[in-house]
Formats: structure tokens, sequence, C-alpha cells
């Protein structure tokens, strides 16, 4: 094994939680409103079952072969040299996908707080830090989300008591204007997002009660889309028809919250939160990325790649878009079938290849 | 070639060696006793050349068997040596026979042991115990009576109590393991010795409860003790440093006291407490952050007023790191977050401020830390001088003249009382010194910056373990059943169990059912 | 000696260095003291001539004394410290949007200015009359501007209401401030507006911003704007005004009527008046599509207490109370139906009963949805209020004023 350190189940939801939330929650109200507008609050429900089915799909494949992450699973299924190719797509793409989201958490900072700071420099602050993170291994990546998880729900649950005043429960009817067609159609870039929880398939063979992986898997999927469906139902009763306008609805709504003339525009509790978990989710990523190509090139320790893949991930966080329009656009359209692509359709066939295998196997030893 | 040693320091370690030899161990050749008096006196007198505090006695016990009385001068109790050692060997019409009747029968002494060689022979005089060594014998006997001027038992001064015990530990490690002792009598409590440096041969004593504490860990402070190789230990810093896991880190990893109801505790939940001879801080370990914001008092105290208390604690922990930084934040990125009437308030107070925040605030921390180390340092009638005239200079005059603004002033007032309501001061320190980069981030980055710094800290805080404990479990790793004595102070009925990872040998400490309930007695 | 070099911790201490050091060093961005600041408390947005637009912003002046004179004139002209304790200075810039104007008032101040703490924006009437829906772009759009800014529409030139010291405030627009939060008038601010604007009613009211008189010997200077009423918009343009009685009606049909508001009534068959309090308030508005005709009923309840009784009349009379209850009912119906009444001759749907069809009728309401304006107009609407009397005050039957024998027996 390349990492020594094991996790429990219950740090392994703590980790996948914030990996999908984070980038979620800030931009899900305004991209699920435009498409489901006053039932955006379902639409969560619905992209979770995505979030689902990648666990499940990643606990199959684990289940077949458990000390192994799909970079080596791919192997076993569809032979060396296809296997290896495939290994190399998870490895691109979630170094692309990283680099994404580090694009977006730069284009948030610029964007909405230092907005004359180099973003060159927000990326790579965001970087060096987690390259710290990924370099003390996983079990220092499951305390630190435990630590920051509760916290950063807390801060989340607090925004929103305080912005009860302002709510207009009205808002939300009237109530499937469009049928259930809409909110499907808002789920899709959710689900995008949901698919992301395949990054278990790095983390299960690291996790010690193993029985319980699973269960705890679907219940951060079940978290994350109850936590997302407060924060839709939120701005949605608090801007009505002009939540699908704003670019950053959650942090315009923690902007208005006012609280005896003293305790306002406390937007940067939700810088606090997305930094937070933006952190987590780099950080998650970047690690299944070191392990994950220290497992593909059969090194024995991930840490000498840790510096080399960080400054990679930088670049790609620079080249991921050439402007912020652009970068909200594919976030929007194309992105999220890509990520559904590789993280559900591809793992589904090979899973489907190995049981197919198997029962041939079985049929012919019988 | 020879150049290259130097470089790498190889010569200077090699002539260590040497020293070591020739100053620790007994003379080169046979290090035994030898069975006449002459050589053994030959080879101590060798040995202590030039030590004009060292003894040596000769006398004729019943008159007739020549032997050798040797003690260092202020270390052994002479009273009782002349008393209970000479008047009685030196008695006329005593048998002289060999050294065990003599020893059973004469000798009014509690604590007798037999040296066979030279090593422990001068083992024992450093530490005060005379040898008489008899003609014809190639055994000694050391005299259990030292004594020495030490300091009587004293309030801590560093830890500070309202309610609890006012015994602190002294410079005298017999006394110290007497203090444990008094308060954990069950034999169970095991102390085992070691001798640490070359020259200074400190005793130090490893205590812990058999059953009660994690074997790994206490093999694994064995071995660190045991690999220890210094000159000399004058404070349990010294040891303490050649053990801890992670010595890059700010943070310390072992606790160290002065109280021995503190050193106590830790044994009852499982730690191992380090004596050192000489010094009255014990080193508990393994500890995690918790225990380093932790006061014995709050375990004194009705529980809501120990919770109470650690909240306060905790919420001063985050003020003493953070304030600072959030202040220069606020001012100087995100002046929309201040309410309108504060920011026209400290824009007024700042109009006239040459400074920029960061440069004001980092200004006025260092001199708030030069302040408080002048103030240590300094004999107390002199302490209270310079505290005024800074609080003015600081305070008043800097402000009038334009140089600070108000509200700097307070903000780093609030961290310096935030800072001091940590109860470890290594802890404090620590956290003073992070406070400087954060502020700097603060200055570049804003809140961001801050943001960065905390996951930064928290990152490495999750890394560090002390002796394998996680340094911030219960939290992470999470065990839901020791929050109890981490988010508050359960009361002391239902504080059931030990902590994780570090009393798992024997979880629970007490029975259930012991919350009082009036009703109970009745039945 | 690779122990040392290498070691974790050692890497540890480098990054902090690293990150702690060449930070500062690389420049602070972001970075801007508050010296550098000229703090915006309000602002006013008129049209200038040659379709210009025209914003001027009042900024804080942090000394204090009389020794600092604030300077006047500059660029667009004016306010300025006429008078000593002048807090606060007035400048203008114009341009062809905002944004431009903005620029250009930049340019007149040493200090950048700073819009975190601009609680009021003042459309000038001009300005209203020709649309406002392009300026509340800017105004959403812009990242430093708060969304709970209150805003207003003022008659004539807004800037008029940003150049006066009032003596008890700190500034005319804080004055503005305090004035929308007691909302006895509409309290809009920038969040609701935009939501207005782009709601399925297509109308929206700001309250209405006149100057009062300075009284007799104070100086000009120390007038203060205040809240009058309403300002009516079809779509983003200003139509007319409601004055501050139909201002209460409209208040109550939105359910946005709030405690204090006082009521003073003429009971039937006595001389003099009685005065209520609103204790509390809840409007309930029912849509209702039946055989293709539209309507509303508007469910009004409120709890009253009484604070002055003018009249002769036994209020704990059981009867007299009674018969007080309705007339006040027949009061607030009064004031709600001519408010209804002036809106629909506007035709503007300030109620935002669009949203309660489309709420409850999503189907029919998608048909009307492009002439809601004419459906508006031929709305009926219901109006049914009940009013319960709380409590008399501190004071019985008629008070401490009056002989018992003085008082009317029911």
């Amino acid at each position: 094994m390349i990492e020594k350190g094991k996790i429990s189940a219950l740090q392994m939801a703590m980790l996948t939680n914030p990996t999908i939330l984070a980038t979620a929650i800030l931009s899900a109200p305004a991209i699920t409103a435009k498409l489901a507008e006053h039932d955006m609050w379902l639409s969560p429900v619905w992209a979770s079952l995505a979030g689902i089915a990648a666990v499940y799909l990643a606990w199959g494949l684990n289940k077949l072969y458990p000390a192994e992450s799909i970079i080596d699973i791919s192997v076993r299924i569809a032979g060396r040299a296809a296997g290896k190719l495939l290994g190399f797509v998870y490895l691109f793409f979630y170094l692309h996908v990283n680099g994404i989201i580090v694009r977006e958490y730069g284009e948030f900072v610029v964007g909405s707080f230092l907005t004359k700071t180099p973003l060159g420099i927000v990326i790579a602050s965001i970087v060096a830090v987690s390259a710290f993170a990924v370099y003390g291994g996983v079990e220092v990546l499951g305390r630190c989300a435990q630590i920051m998880v509760p916290v950063v729900v807390l801060l989340f649950i607090v925004i929103i008591i305080l912005l009860f005043p302002d709510l207009n429960p009205e808002n939300m009817l009237p109530f499937m204007e469009k049928g259930i067609k809409s909110s499907f159609m808002g789920a899709l870039v959710p689900q995008g997002w949901f698919s992301e929880y395949f990054v278990m398939t790095f983390l299960l063979p690291l996790v010690a009660d193993r029985a319980k992986a699973p269960k705890w898997g679907v219940i951060s999927a079940m978290s994350v889309m109850f936590i997302l469906v407060i924060g839709n139902i939120t701005t949605l009763m608090l801007f009505g028809d002009i939540t699908g306008t704003l670019t950053y609805p959650v942090l315009i709504a923690a902007r208005y919250i006012s609280l005896a003339d003293f305790f306002e525009h406390v937007e940067s509790i939700v810088m606090a939160i997305w930094v937070t978990g933006m952190f987590i989710k780099i950080s998650v990523f970047y690690y299944i990325l070191a392990l994950g190509t220290a497992q593909w090139l059969k090194l024995s320790d991930f840490r000498p790649l840790v510096l080399p893949l960080g400054l990679c991930l930088a670049s790609f966080g620079v080249w991921a878009a050439p402007n912020s329009e652009k970068l909200l656009h594919d976030l929007g359209t194309t992105i999220p079938f890509y990520l559904s692509a590789v993280q559900v359709v591809i793992p589904l066939l090979l899973l489907l290849i190995a049981l197919l295998k198997q029962k041939l196997r079985r049929q012919n030893g019988g | 070639m020879r150049f290259l040693r130097i470089i790498l320091g190889l010569k200077e370690w090699s002539n260590r060696k040497q020293t070591m030899q020739q100053g620790a161990q007994a003379p080169s050749g046979q290090d035994f006793l030898a069975p006449d008096l002459q050589t053994n006196e030959q080879v101590l007198r060798s040995q202590y050349a030039n030590c004009a505090d060292v003894v040596f006695r000769d006398i004729a016990i019943a008159g007739s068997t020549k032997a050798l009385l040797l003690y260092i001068e202020g270390l052994s109790n002479t009273v009782e040596i002349d008393q209970s050692v000479l008047a009685m060997l030196m008695e006329k019409g005593l048998v002289s026979s060999d050294v065990k009747t003599l020893l059973q029968q004469k000798v009014a002494v509690s604590n007798i042991k037999e040296v066979t060689t030279f090593t422990e022979t001068i083992q024992h005089v450093s530490v005060g115990n005379p040898i008489l060594l008899i003609d014809g014998q190639n055994r000694g006997l050391a005299l259990g009576l030292s004594k020495w001027e030490k300091r009587s038992i004293e309030e801590p001064t560093a830890e500070a109590v309202i309610r609890g015990p006012r015994e602190g530990f002294t410079e005298s490690i017999g006394v110290n393991t007497s203090l444990l002792r008094r308060k954990i009598r069950s034999p169970k409590l095991k102390m085992q010795s070691m001798t640490v440096g070359t020259y200074t041969q400190t005793r130090i004593m490893i205590a812990y409860i058999e059953g009660l504490a994690d074997d790994t860990v206490l093999q694994e402070v064995m071995n660190r003790l045991e690999r220890i190789d210094i000159d000399g230990v004058l404070e349990s810093g010294y040891i303490e440093e050649m053990i801890e896991d992670y010595p890059f880190s700010p943070f310390p990893q072992i606790l160290n006291t002065e109280r021995p109801d503190v050193a106590a505790s830790g044994l009852l939940e499982g730690r191992v407490v380090i004596l050192v001879d000489g010094t009255p801080f014990a080193l508990v370990a393994p500890v995690t952050l918790y225990s380093m914001l932790q006061s014995a008092e709050d375990y004194y105290q009705r529980f809501l007023i120990g919770s109470t208390i650690r909240w306060l604690r905790y919420l001063f922990f985050l003020i003493a790191l953070l304030m600072p930084s959030i202040y220069v934040a606020i001012l100087t990125f995100h002046q929309e977050m201040i309410p309108t009437t504060l920011l026209l308030s400290i824009a007024k107070s700042r109009e006239e401020i040459p400074f920029p925040a960061l440069v004001e605030a980092i200004l006025m921390e260092v001199s708030f830390e030069a302040l408080r180390e002048a103030g240590v340092r300094l004999p107390k009638q002199v302490g209270a001088a310079v505290s005024i005239v800074g609080a003015l200079v600081i305070g008043e005059a800097a402000t009038s003249a334009g140089l600070v603004s108000a509200p700097m002033v307070m903000v780093v007032a609030l961290t310096g009382i935030a800072s001091f309501t940590i109860p470890r001061y290594a802890t404090g320190i620590a956290i003073r010194m992070i406070r400087f980069p954060v502020m700097f981030l603060a200055g570049t980055l804003g809140l961001l910056g801050i943001m960065l710094g905390l996951i930064v800290i928290i990152i490495h805080l999750c890394t560090i373990r002390s002796f394998g404990v996680p340094y911030l479990s219960p939290m992470g790793p999470m065990k839901a059943r020791d929050m109890k004595d981490v988010l508050l102070r359960a009361p002391w009925w239902s504080l059931n169990t030990r902590p994780h990872l570090i009393g798992d040998n024997n979880p629970y400490r007490q029975s259930r059912g012991n919350k009082p309930d009036s009703n109970k007695g009745s039945e | 000696m690779k122990g040392l070099l290498a070691g974790q911790g050692f890497r540890y201490v480098l990054l902090c260095f690293v990150a702690a050091a060449s930070l500062p060093l690389a420049g602070c961005w972001n970075r801007t003291e508050v010296n550098d600041l000229a703090l915006v408390t309000g602002a006013a947005i008129d049209l200038a001539e040659g379709k210009m637009i025209e914003l001027s912003v009042q900024v804080f002046i942090p000394r204090t004394g009389g020794g600092q004179q604030a300077m006047g004139g500059g660029g667009g002209g004016g306010g300025g410290g006429a008078g000593g304790g002048a807090q606060t200075l007035v400048r203008s810039g114009r341009g062809a949007t905002i944004a431009e104007a903005m620029s250009k008032l930049q340019e007149k101040f040493p200090r950048k200015l700073f819009w975190g703490h601009t609680d009021v924006f003042i459309i000038g009437e001009s300005l209203a009359k020709q649309g406002i829906r392009d300026q509340v772009d800017f105004l959403m759009r812009f990242p430093q501007t708060r969304e709970r800014a209150a805003m207003f529409v003022s008659e004539g030139e807004a800037k008029k209401t940003l150049g006066f010291h009032p003596p008890l405030e700190r500034s005319s627009a804080e004055v503005l401030r305090e004035m929308s939060k007691s909302r006895l008038s509409m309290d809009v601010d920038l969040k609701k507006l935009a939501q207005m604007l782009s709601g399925g009613a297509g109308a929206a009211a700001l309250p209405w911003v006149e100057m009062l008189p300075p009284e007799k010997g104070q100086m000009t200077k120390q007038s203060i704007p205040y809240v009058y009423g309403v300002g009516v918009f079809k779509k983003d343009r200003l139509v007319g005004q409601l004055d501050d009685i139909m201002t209460r009606g409209v208040l109550w049909v939105r359910d946005e009527i709030v405690k204090e508001t006082v009521i003073t009534i003429t009971p039937q068959g006595t001389e003099g008046y009685v005065s209520f309090n609103l204790e509390s308030s809840t409007t309930n508005v029912v849509p209702e599509i039946r055989d293709n005709k539209w309507s509303v009923t508007i469910n009004i309840e409120t709890n009253e207490n009484l604070i002055q009784n003018a009249t002769r009349l036994d209020v704990m009379s059981m009867k007299v109370n009674d018969s007080l209850e309705r007339q006040l009912e027949e009061e607030i119906r009064h004031r709600v139906e001519e408010a209804c009444s002036h809106a629909k001759e506007m035709g503007t749907d300030i109620f935002d009963f669009a949203d309660d069809f489309h709420r409850k009728y999503p189907k029919q309401w998608n048909s009307v949805k492009a002439h809601w304006e004419d459906k508006f107009a031929s709305l009926e609407i219901n109006v049914a209020t009940r009013v319960k009397i709380r409590r008399p005050g501190s004071t019985t039957s008629t008070g401490a004023n009056r002989p018992q024998d003085e008082v009317e027996k029911p």
C-alpha cells in the first residue's frame, strides 16, 4: 500500500461532504433557479440520486477489488494496455477537474473579495495550503475534515437562522407550475457535482471499518442534498424571482443579514465557509491525484509527487478558462456531463464487464 | 578528508566520546572494589583529587579493623553519621565479624545498600550517601544518610489556583516522588529510576500506574529517554526537547507542571509522568491540545463553573490568536463589515495616524511582548514600575502623540489579557508567536489570509502527535465519548471513562450511577 | 545533518516563513487604509441636461470641530460646510451612465470613494419619470453597494436633500435612513426594488421625500428631508404619488403596516375625536377567479389600543366599544378602498396582486400575464376588515379629565 494511514468511515463521509458541497452551495441556487424556478428546491433531491449511484458504483468496484482504486481496477478489468490508458484518462480528468475547481475558487475570491489581487497569487496560496495537507496523508486530511466540517455546517445554519426575519415563504409558490420536468432540468447541473462521489473509489481501500462505508457514503450524499435543499429554499424565500439573476445568491443573502444594526455584512462568514470547504475539496482531489499517479506509476510513495503536481494544478487553474463568464457558462453546460460521463458511465461499464467476467468464470468453473 | 570531517563536525564528536569515558565511568581497568582498603582508598582519592568538599575519614572499627568513611560535605547528615555510625562502630568491645553482621547488629541506619564497584560507590557518594569501606572486604556499605539543604514545599507560582492544593513540587526529586506517592497510595503506582547526563548524573523518575498507562507509550518513553546522551540536564526542558515528537512545532507536545495534583490526575488518566531531579517541573505525556488549555481548577470547582470558565478560555484562545489580525484585516480590507457608526469613530481616531494599520499593530504587539518579557525578568519591585511606565507610554502618550490610535491600544490590551488566560505558559507563548505570521497574512490577503493561516495551523495540529496520540483528539479523530471533557467539563459523576487512546488499557474510571440523588439513600 | 535539513519540521518552518514574509513584500493589492477612504453615507441620482446622469454623493468628513471647513463647490457644485459643525460634504459628477458619473466623481476626490456604507439612495423626480431600471442594474451589479440600502424618490432634485445639515442626526442621509426604518411610509431597499421591477405586477413604489421647511430662526441648511407618502412607478417610470393617508392604505394591503400607527375617527352621535394606536394587524389577500371574473378579497384583522378619548363617550361600555370597532372597520376599509381606486386609476398594481394570482392560478395567470394592466383595472377588490379594541390605556371609562356626570351613558 502506498498510503499507510487509515481513516474511519465517518471521516470518509466528512471528507466527501464538502468535496461535493463546497462548489455547489454558492452557485447551486442561481443555476437551478434558472431552469427550475419555483421548484428549485426539489432539484437537489433528484440530483442526489446521481450521488448515491456514484457511491454504490465505487462500493461495487471496491467489493470486487477491496484494496485497489480505479487506477488498478481498470487494469484488472480492461487488461493492461486499455486499463493503463483508462487510468491515465482518470488522472488527467482529476487534474483537469481540480484545475477547474481551483479556478472557481479563484474567480470567487477575486470577483467578490480581493478585486485587485492577482488571480495567480490567490490560486497559488490555496494550492500551497492544500499541498501542505496532502503531504500529511489521508489521516491528516480526515482529521482536518472532522474538525472543519462541523464548524462549517454550524456557520451555515447560523446564516440561515439570521435570515429568518427576511424570508417570505410565499415565494415558494406556485408549486410545480410547469410540472415535474422543470425541477428535473434544474437537477442536470447538480447531478454532475454529485457524481463526484466517485472519488470514494480512492478512499474506500483506506477505510478501516469497511462494513460501515456504504452507509456513511449515502449519509454523506443525503446530507449534501439536505443542505443544498435548505440553501435553495432560503435563497428562494429571500429573493424570489431574482434568484436566478444573482451570481452567488448565498453570498448576497449573507450580505443582506442585518441584526440590530450592528451585526451586518457577514458575507465574510460565507467566505470562511467557502474557503474551508474549498480547501477540503481541493485537497481531496489533489490527494487522489497524487495517490493515483503513484499507483499508476507503481511508486512506493506519493509524497515526492505532491510538489510537481501542485505546479501542474496551479497552471491548470489558470488555463481552465479564459475568463469568468466562460467558466460560469461551461459550469452550467458542458462540465456536468463531462463529470458524470467519467464518474458514472465509465465505472458503470467497468462494473458490468467485471460482473460479466465473474459470471462467465463461474460458469466455466462450474 | 580532514577538512570534511571538521565540516561535518565528526572531529568534535570523537572528542566527546573520549571525555565521556574519562569523566563518567570509573577508572579504566578493574571496576570492582579491591579486598584491601588501601587500594580502594588510593583509587578513590585519585578520582576525587582536588575535591576539597569530599571528606575521607579513616576510622578503626572496634579499635582494630581499619575502615574508611567517605562522604561529601553538605550532602550527608553528619549528625546522624556521628551518632548512628561512628559512635556505634567505634564502641569498644565490638567484635569485628563480617560486613553482614555489622550491618544487622550495629549500624543504626535504616537504608543501607551494599556496593561492589567503584562506579556504584561514586554514584552513592555523589547523591550524598556516605560510603563505609572496611579493610579486607571487597564491598562497601552505602548509608542512606543523605541530607542537603532544600527549599521547603511552597505554593507553585506558575500555576495559581483559587481552589485546590497549595503544595508544589520542589527541586528535590525525593520530595517530589513523596508528594506523588502521598496522592496515589496504591502500589500500582510505579516509579522507575534512570540517570541522565554524563556530568550531572541527574536522576529522573518515570512514574506511571500499572494497568492504566499504555504499555507501548511507556515503552516509547523509556526508549526515547534511554537514547539521550547529553552532558548535563539542568531542567526538565532539556529532557522535553530530547524526546518530543515534532521538535519544530511551536506547540508543546509534553505538558510541564509544578503541581503534584496535575501530575497525579495525569497518572490517573493513564499518562506517564517524568520527574527530573533539580527542577520543580515534572513532564506529563502524552497530551493533547485540550489538556494544554485546561487548568487544574476546572476540576475542583463545580462543573457549571468549570465548563463556563473553559468556554471563556476557548474564546480567549481564539482572541489571543486572531484579534489583531482580524482588526487589521477588517480595517484595511473589509471596511463594510464594521457598523457605520463604529467605522466613523475609528476613521476619526485614525485620521492623524502616520502608520498603516498593519505596521501599527506589529509595533504595538512587539512593544507589548517586550514589556511582558521585561516584567518577567526584572526583580519584583522594578517589574511593577516597568509595567506602569510601559502602560503609560504605550497607552496614554502614544495615543495623545498621535502615533497609535486608541482602538488599536484596546485591541492589543485585550489580546494581551487573552493570552494570559491560557493556563500553560508554553502554549501561551506558542499562540503569541503564531499571531505574527497571521498578522502578516491578514495585512496581505485580508480575511482570506486569516482563513488560510488558520487552515495551515489546523493542518499542522492535525499532523502532530504526542507519543502516538493525535494532538487534536478527541476532535480529530473524533471520539464523541471524550467530548464531555473537552467541550465542557462534565460533572464528576458522569466522567466515567478515561480519555480514548490514553487510558484505553482500563477505560472505566468509576461505576455508573454516581449521580447524587436524595431519594437513593432511603431505599 | 540530513535529519536536520530534510526533516519535515524544517519544511514547516520554511513554509511559514515563506508564507508570512514574502507575501507582504510582493505588495498589498487590496489594502486600503481607512485614512484613504471617503465614506459615502448617501447618494443621489438625478437627470442632468443632455440626458446625462448626475451622481451626487454625501461624504463623511472624519475631522471634527470647527477648524476644518468642508470644501464647497468642486465640479458639479453642490453643498459644503456652511455650518461650523458640518460633518458631511456633497459633490457630484456627470456621465452617460452611473458608472461613468462615478468615475468622474472619483476624479474630484483625493480619497477613494467607499460605497460599503451607503445606506441611502435617492432618485430625483425627473430621472424617475424617465425610468430607473438601468440605474438599479448598476446598483445591484456593483459589488460594494448594500442590498439593504434604502431607496427613495424625491420631489424635484434629489441632490438638494443631501446638502442639508440636520441638527439631530449626523447627516441628512442618516435622517432618511432612520425615517425609513420607522416605516411610517413604505420601507423599500435595493433588493425589494429589484424584486418589484422584475415582478409580474409591473409596478413599484418608493417612499417620497420632500423638504421640511425650516422653522423660523433656523438656518436654511438645518432643514431636513422627510418622507411623505410614496411615489408610484409603472414599469420603472414614476407616474404618480400617493399621500400619507393613502400610503397607509397601501401598507395595510401589503401587510406592512406597523405598530404605533395612529388612526383618529369622529364617532357618530357625539362631538370630538377618538384616537387609536395600532397594536397588531394581519392582512390576508385571497385572489379568486370565478366564471372568468377576477377578484381579490382583502381580509384585514387589526387590534387597536385606545390612546385618546376627546369625546363624552364612555369607552368602557361594551356597547360603545362595539360601535367604535365598527366605525374603525369602516374607516380602515375606506382608506384601503381609496388607495385601491387610486392605484387602479394610475394602472399600477403596487399591491402585487399579480403574484397572488400567479401563485394560486398559475395557468390562468400565464394567459393574462402580457396584459395584466388591463386585468388589474377591471379587477374587483373586496375589503373585509375586523377590528378589536384591546385596551383603553392607563385610565378607564372616559378618563381622568372629565367629571363623571358629564359622561354620556349609553
